[in-house]
């Protein structure tokens, strides 16, 4: 059964946009994914700390979905590729940006705390 | 003494999930220092507070928020 993922990889900010491209399709052929991830170039900013000597990063968001078992030949590709500053791969499957709860869902929720309030007293 | 309740500023804003990605909003989740602010302090609710922290952990991994603020190495 295949499962959504979504993968952020900061690439070494020195390399260029097209090195980078290159790099991501290699590491997309690796999914052996019938249609093509949707990717998003967030491009070069600053990290947060420098990590070893680099204080910029060049940031790619990808989703896409992906048998489970193909996962650890795509992430030792990752760990092994020198312009991979950092990677993290995660189940994308919590609808982000989904529909907003309902009047229903909250009203629940507001019962369930008014429930825990009454527990309390 | 029962603290009086505080609402969730996740709830109201009907927030299904936390997004690791938006430093915007979980800059507001910080402290001075960069640590998580307690759900006491925030009045976020326990089930987005689990999902807040997990998110600052993975922003913080990516660099997208310090670990600690007004370090330098």
């Amino acid at each position: 059964m295949s499962r959504n993922y979504e993968a952020v990889y900061i690439f070494d900010s020195t390399l260029e946009d097209a090195a980078i491209n290159e790099k991501i399709s290699r590491f997309h052929g690796l999914l052996g994914t019938p249609e093509d991830p949707e990717v998003s170039h967030w491009g070069r900013r600053q990290l947060a700390y420098s990590i070893g000597s680099r204080e910029n990063g060049y940031y790619v968001v990808s989703r896409f979905a992906a048998e489970p078992n193909v996962l650890p030949e795509y992430e030792r590709a990752l760990r092994l590729d020198d312009g991979v500053i950092r990677y993290l791969i995660t189940l994308h499957e919590h609808e982000v940006g989904a529909p907003a709860m309902s009047e229903e869902e909250l009203a629940a929720q507001a019962a369930r705390r008014d429930d825990d309030d009454d527990d309390e007293d | 003494m029962r603290r009086p309740q505080k609402s969730c500023p996740f709830c109201e804003g009907r927030v299904r999930w936390i997004d690791y990605k938006d430093d915007r909003t979980l800059g507001r989740f910080i402290t001075d220092q960069g640590k998580i602010l307690p759900s006491r302090l925030s009045g976020t609710c326990a089930r987005h507070q689990r999902q807040l922290s997990t998110a600052i952990k993975r922003a913080r991994y990516l660099a997208i928020i310090p670990y600690l603020k007004g370090h330098t190495a």
